[in-house]
């Protein structure tokens, strides 16, 4: 494009307004976090916390910490669902970008002209969750995968897959191949020149995709809901459940765990925002 | 940025100096590598296709959990299909209402996107700050986003609030007992998280359009309209259709937000497929007939994204511009 210029003033004010409007709704949870349990649902709505607090937070893994302040305490701590998240998370990132790699590498170097192989990972992405949620749940139950973390780490593999396979692609198709056709010439088998030189160079590719694909999991909604009776639990699960069980009393302690859930997917999410839209478009789009 | 030599000379290069060496034998991807896509279709194998055949079985008979196992069930043929297409009301605007939702999500998304982007091709200071800062919404967790705006929205919250003082006391709604209301919330919501994407997608696309048809158009008299229109847009348009085709993929399966916002009322006005779906199989059981939509939902979905996917599959299957 040509030289940038400046913003004109009705420009600078759009922006300003849509920045608000960005950052509205992050505001809200936050303050509501710290609110103490006589601002949760005053009316007017409080917006700044008179007295703000970390009550709602310890709450979160005390459940009668609450009671401090005259309200009953919650039915659950969040601690089993924050435990059960991070196992699920952490264990099927790693599954999902490892099998991605090996997909990756071998999609890149060997089957540029076989269509069908990166068709049927990407596939994987257009099923409705809730369509292959049924199925799941009758196949787990026969063989006792309900309610367990293999179960969910394997659907949460399954649909992350995609994502891992086509970024990690990107970036293996930006190195030459000539690289390591170099390297074999020294004598390396292919496997092993993959492993000593292709892998070290996407390394920063590497990481971001394992970031990116640790969000999607974290992220994941539906199959825990539908797979989690007693066993297993995630932090969006609980979340829902706190709204379902509560009817909406215990604000201050749900926008606490929705600001623990959120905290770490900004943090990485800022980390590796360059390549976000990479990962969210398959590859296609580089930055 | 590819620091790399024309590929012609290289591969000359190698085989006036390496005939038939171990490499070049290996050319085709002889040996363990050629195997290496192998776990990620195995995958996709037993997680996803084996799934789906059993749905499909499923879905062409009449089995309920309460009827023993799916070997017992009866077969009916495509009475759950003609059920779903010709009687089922309730499917039926489930699926419009989808279409309509995901159709207005992806016009908003991508015209405050495209808005967002162009602004960001000015210069003006803390730019970079303000780019993080757009981008946020889309690194929330979807029901986290969904139980924010469940929030907002209510009869007491802010959202409310801010409408009494700008139009008065009767400017409050209760944003959930209404459906156009409850429908729109959805909208925002979805539309809030969402055009980060765009925003982002479509400023790497205008930031990556070569300079010179741009001031050869300027040389030649063009406005700064007509540049944008008639020499900037065609060529934003590859990158345009896969936002597209990546946000529809996406929004079609809508379920979290609407999960924790409205559960799909006031009774069944904000029930989008997925959630019809959820409730048909986990909450009266009617796995089969859920299966069934579930296919016809499929099926529809993988039209219609092959329509829009004709025209840059290539590129897509690529990865390279």
């Amino acid at each position: 494009m040509t030289e940038p210029k400046k913003l004109t003033t009705i420009q600078a004010i759009i922006l300003f307004i849509a920045l608000i409007l960005t950052l509205f709704p992050i505001f809200w949870i936050v303050m509501t976090a710290i609110k103490p349990p006589t601002d949760w649902n005053a009316s007017p709505a409080i917006w700044i916390p008179s007295e703000p607090t970390l009550v709602n937070f310890m709450t979160l893994f005390d459940p009668d910490a609450i009671r401090a302040y005259g309200v009953g305490g919650v039915s659950q701590a969040a601690t089993s669902a924050v435990i059960g998240s991070i196992i699920a998370s952490v264990t099927a990132t790693i599954f999902s970008v490892a099998i991605g790699l090996f997909s990756a590498i071998g999609i890149s170097r060997y089957a540029k002209n076989s269509k069908w192989t990166p068709l049927v990972i990407l596939s994987g992405r257009m099923f409705l969750p809730a369509a292959i949620a049924v199925p799941f749940v009758i196949i787990f139950s026969n063989i006792g995968l309900t309610d367990t973390y293999t179960g969910l780490i394997a659907i949460y593999v399954a649909i992350t897959l995609p994502f891992s396979t086509w970024m990690l692609k990107s970036f293996v198709d930006d190195l030459p191949r000539e690289i390591e056709e170099a390297a074999m010439i020294d004598g390396r088998s292919r496997l092993m020149a993959h492993i000593t030189v292709t892998i070290p160079l996407i390394k920063g590719g590497l990481f971001a995709t394992t970031m990116f694909i640790f969000i999607l999991n974290w992220s994941e909604f539906l199959f825990a809901l539908v797979l989690s009776y007693s066993n297993i639990n995630t932090i969006p699960v609980q979340l829902a459940k706190y709204v379902t069980a509560t009817a909406g009393t215990l604000y201050g302690v749900q926008a606490a765990l929705a600001v623990l859930a959120m905290l770490p997917l900004i943090v990485v999410g800022y980390y590796i925002q360059s390549h976000l839209a990479r990962g969210m478009t398959f590859g296609a789009i580089k930055q | 940025m590819k620091t790399e030599v024309a590929p012609e000379i290289q591969t000359t290069m190698q085989r006036e100096v390496i005939p038939a060496t171990k490499a070049h034998r290996n050319k085709n991807g002889r040996g363990v590598s050629r195997y290496m896509t192998v776990p990620g279709l195995l995958v996709s194998l037993f997680v996803l296709v084996i799934p789906l055949l059993v749905a499909l079985y499923m879905s062409f008979t009449d089995w309920s959990p309460t009827r023993g196992t799916l070997l017992d069930a009866n077969l009916i043929g495509f009475e759950n299909y003609s059920e779903l297409l010709f009687w089922d009301n309730r499917f039926l605007h489930a699926v419009v209402r989808t279409l309509l939702i995901s159709g207005t999500c992806l016009v908003l998304e991508f015209s405050l996107g495209l808005g967002l982007a162009v602004l960001f091709l000015r210069e003006f200071r803390g730019k970079s700050v303000l780019f993080s800062a757009f981008l946020t919404p889309m690194m929330v967790l979807p029901v986290v986003v969904g139980y924010i705006f469940w929030m907002l929205f209510q009869s007491n919250g802010p959202v409310n609030q801010l409408l009494e003082i700008m139009f008065g006391a009767e400017a409050a709604v209760l944003w959930f007992r209404s459906p156009s209301h409850a429908v729109a919330a959805v909208i925002i919501t979805e539309v809030w998280h969402w055009t980060p994407l765009f925003f982002l997608i479509l400023l790497s696309g205008l930031k990556s359009i070569p300079e010179n048809p741009v001031r050869a158009a300027i040389i030649l008299g063009a406005s700064p309209r007509q540049v944008f229109w008639r020499v900037v847009m065609p060529m934003l348009k590859p990158v345009i259709i896969v936002a597209f085709i990546i946000r529809a993929m996406e929004v079609i399966k809508l379920f979290d937000e609407v999960f924790m916002l409205t559960r799909g009322g006031p009774g069944s006005s904000t029930e989008t497929i997925s959630l019809y779906i959820y409730k048909l199989a986990f909450n009266d059981f009617q796995l089969a007939y859920a299966a069934a939509a579930a296919f016809l939902v499929l099926i529809g979905s993988l039209t219609l994204i092959h329509l829009m996917l004709l025209p840059v599959r290539d590129r897509l299957l690529e990865g390279n511009r």
